[in-house]
Formats: C-alpha cells, sequence, structure tokens
C-alpha cells in the first residue's frame, strides 16, 4: 500500500485504508473504490491524501523472486547471532511475514470463477 | 563493559574534547525547557512559542499525523497536539524537527531507519500493553543522535569506521571502538548532557546496544535496543551497518517477551512503515 495525495489519485484504485472524518465518521471503507464523487468530497473537506493498494503486476515467477531475495537478504542481515535462538525467531518471522504477502498476493491474482458472491476483499 | 556510571562520565569529560564543537541545542528546545522550568509556565504558553516558528511546527505536525500514532484525527495546529499527544511527547517532536536537516546530512539511510526504530519500538510497547507508546517511540527516533555527531564532527574517522565495517562485517559500534576507543552510545550521553535533555532520552540514547545498564529509564531502553534490531532485520533505512545487533537476554526477560510475540509485533509495525514514506521524503 502507498500513500498518495489527493490530486495524483485516479478513479478505479482501491482504498487500502478507511477514511474518516475528523469526528470518526466514516467516509469510506476500506477495500471501496476511489471514484469521482469521492475525490470531489475529500477535496471539499480537505482531505490531502489518502492509501492505495498499490498496483501488483508482478507474475507469479516474479513474486517468489522477490520472496527469495528478501529472505535472503534477511537471513545476511542475521549471519552474526545464527546460534542465538531469540534472533532466530526474529529472523524466521520476518521470513514467514514476507513469505504470507507473497502467498496473499498470489492468492489475489486468482481470478474470480464468475461467481457474484465473490468480490472485491 | 560493566563500568560504574562515575567512571563513565569520567571517561567522558576526557574524550568530549575530542570532539570539538558539540552543536549547540535548537534554540526552540533550550528555550521550552526554560519555560517548563518555571511551574507557572501553561501549555499554551509552550504552544505559542512553538507555533510562532511556521517551519517547526510544520514539521511537528506532520508527525503528528503520520503513522506513528495512528490517530484517526487530524492534529490540526500545536495546542491541539499538545492535548492529545502530551508535553513530552510535543518537547521530543520539537527537538527532532529541529535535527532533521542535522540527521539528514550526516549520514544516508540514518533519518530511515530513526524513524523506522521509532516505528517498530512503538510497536513493540503497543504489544506489551503499555500505555507509553509515544513517549519510547520518541526515544526511538532520537536513538542514534551520537552517530549523527559523530559523522558530521569526525567525518574521516566516520569514513574509516565505515570501511572498517564492510571489510570486517561488524557492528558500527565495534568498529568505532576499535577506532575511537568509544561509540555512539557515549557521544549520545554528552550530546544529552550538553543539550540538558531528560534521561528518558538521555539513557536510550547512551545504552541502546548496553540496555542492561540503564537504571532510570531500563524498560524503554530496552524497547529501544530490541526496535533497533527488529528494524534492522526488516532493512527499513541504514544505520552504518547491515547486521543485525544481538538482543540482551536480560532486557527480553525484563520486558516479560516471548519468541511467539514476533508476529504480532511485525505484523503492527508493517502498515506503519508503509505509510512512514511520506516522512522520508525531504520537506
Amino acid at each position: 500500500m502507498k500513500r498518495i495525495s489527493i490530486e495524483h489519485a485516479q478513479p478505479g484504485q482501491i482504498l487500502a485504508q478507511k477514511l474518516q472524518r475528523s469526528d470518526g465518521v466514516l467516509l469510506a471503507g476500506q477495500g471501496a473504490e476511489v471514484t469521482e464523487g469521492l475525490l470531489r468530497m475529500l477535496a471539499r473537506m480537505n482531505v490531502d491524501t489518502i492509501v492505495i493498494e498499490e498496483d501488483n503486476q508482478m507474475t507469479p515467477e516474479e513474486l517468489e523472486e522477490a520472496f527469495q531475495k528478501r529472505q535472503a537478504e534477511v537471513t545476511q542481515r542475521f549471519v552474526r547471532v545464527e546460534d542465538q535462538p531469540i534472533m532466530v525467531a526474529l529472523k524466521n518471522a520476518l521470513v514467514d511475514k514476507a513469505q504470507r504477502e507473497r502467498d496473499e498476493a498470489l492468492a489475489s491474482m486468482i481470478p474470480a470463477a464468475g461467481s457474484e458472491e465473490e468480490g472485491k476483499k | 563493559m560493566s563500568a560504574p556510571n562515575v567512571s563513565d562520565r569520567m571517561t567522558a569529560k576526557r574524550e568530549v574534547r575530542r570532539i570539538k564543537n558539540l552543536p549547540t541545542v535548537p534554540g526552540v528546545v533550550a528555550k521550552i525547557s526554560r519555560m517548563v522550568e518555571n511551574p507557572e509556565t501553561s501549555a499554551a504558553e509552550v504552544g505559542k512559542l512553538i507555533s510562532q516558528d511556521q517551519v517547526l511546527s510544520a514539521k511537528v505536525l506532520r508527525m503528528a499525523n503520520s503513522a506513528f500514532f495512528g490517530m484517526s484525527r487530524k492534529i490540526s495546529n500545536i495546542p491541539s497536539a499538545l492535548m492529545i499527544l502530551g508535553f513530552d511527547v510535543v518537547k521530543g517532536l520539537v527537538l527532532t524537527s529541529s535535527v532533521f536537516d542535522m540527521i539528514q546530512k550526516s549520514m544516508g539511510g540514518l533519518w530511515e531507519h530513526s524513524i523506522g526504530c521509532a516505528a517498530a519500538a512503538g510497536a513493540v510497547a503497543t504489544a506489551l500493553g503499555r500505555d507509553d507508546a509515544e513517549e519510547i517511540l520518541v526515544a526511538g527516533l532520537l536513538h542514534d543522535l551520537g552517530k549523527v555527531v559523530l559523522a558530521l564532527n569526525m567525518p574521516d574517522e566516520v569514513a574509516m569506521i565505515r570501511a572498517k565495517v564492510e571489510e570486517e562485517n561488524l557492528f558500527f559500534y565495534e568498529a568505532e571502538t576499535a577506532i575511537l576507543d568509544f561509540h555512539h552510545g557515549e557521544v549520545g550521553l554528552w550530546l544529552a548532557e550538553h543539550w540538558n535533555l531528560p534521561e528518558s532520552l538521555g539513557e536510550p540514547m547512551r545504552l541502546h546496544h548496553n540496555p542492561e545498564r540503564a537504571v532510570v529509564y531500563p524498560e524503554c531502553t530496552a524497547i529501544v535496543h530490541i526496535a533497533d534490531s527488529i528494524i534492522r532485520g526488516w532493512g527499513f533505512g541504514f544505520p552504518g551497518d547491515s547486521l543485525v545487533p544481538p538482543i540482551s537476554p536480560a532486557a527480553w526477560e525484563m520486558l516479560g517477551l516471548k519468541v511467539t510475540d514476533f508476529p504480532a509485533i511485525l505484523d503492527i509495525l508493517e502498515p506503519k512503515l508503509a505509510n512512514l514514506s511520506e516522512l522520508t521524503q525531504a520537506s
């Protein structure tokens, strides 16, 4: 996800985080699609930025490669502390998190099978 | 490495002459400290002082509204920041904003490492169920100020230190100690004394690599210490070396952390890091 200014926002982008009015009232939920109407309303309310999901244009092979690279980088950082259980646990937690992100990205690439119940997550 | 405090301070006084021109404390920070010494100073007066510097205020508010604090409402002025975040946190943000340029100039990637460490410290504090996550976060922001002073004051030595780090796969503090006989923790101590910073900042600045020696704020120091390792493991920013230093078992046990806490900590941390990009860009 990334934070962008309203000026650069485009209809069709997906909100990664909900938008709330300053008094807490929900304006748009996480996962909602950005529309012209929403952008106009936000501009009127002096909201400067929104957080959107980034386009996932990586192929499964690229995702796997990115994960392997991250795993190697993380492992390399821990070379001096490989004999310490707490540090090994931290390293594993970091790698697991990268793995989960890869898996989620892969899962979101499976096209909906045309069923109407399956919508955007 | 278990010398008592007195000996450290004597060493510090000897060594401080090796660092010529410790930077003077930013004016606004000194003014706030003086104002606060007077018990009759109101929050409104402090707010007014900060607000007078628009560039500074803008930086403070940017940080106050950033992913660290996860506020659902936008904080649009300094008095609100004081009310919502509290005086100590705002003073810490004022200090951070005042030294932002220094940090950016000192070492590429150090600012990112500092805000990452702050986010990680906040995540650890939150996972521990503490209600002082914001104060601890500020200590994370400033923990490597000693490194900043070193880089700006002794650039030739720091170049040697960085070369040694690369050649021998050392932690930055190991290379510092080998070349200088002291490391950025001590420099942090000198700076904290010179700038009259509270111990809540001074101890983490000095002892984030030796947290078991902290006496006034051991838990905060331990959290910053652990956050430092976490954010280095994550690879967010660059603190002078690319290694993860060991977490002190004493610090770990004192906080009551378990290895099963790591996934939760990383889950709290990740969205904060994703949203910090606005702070990593130059204003």
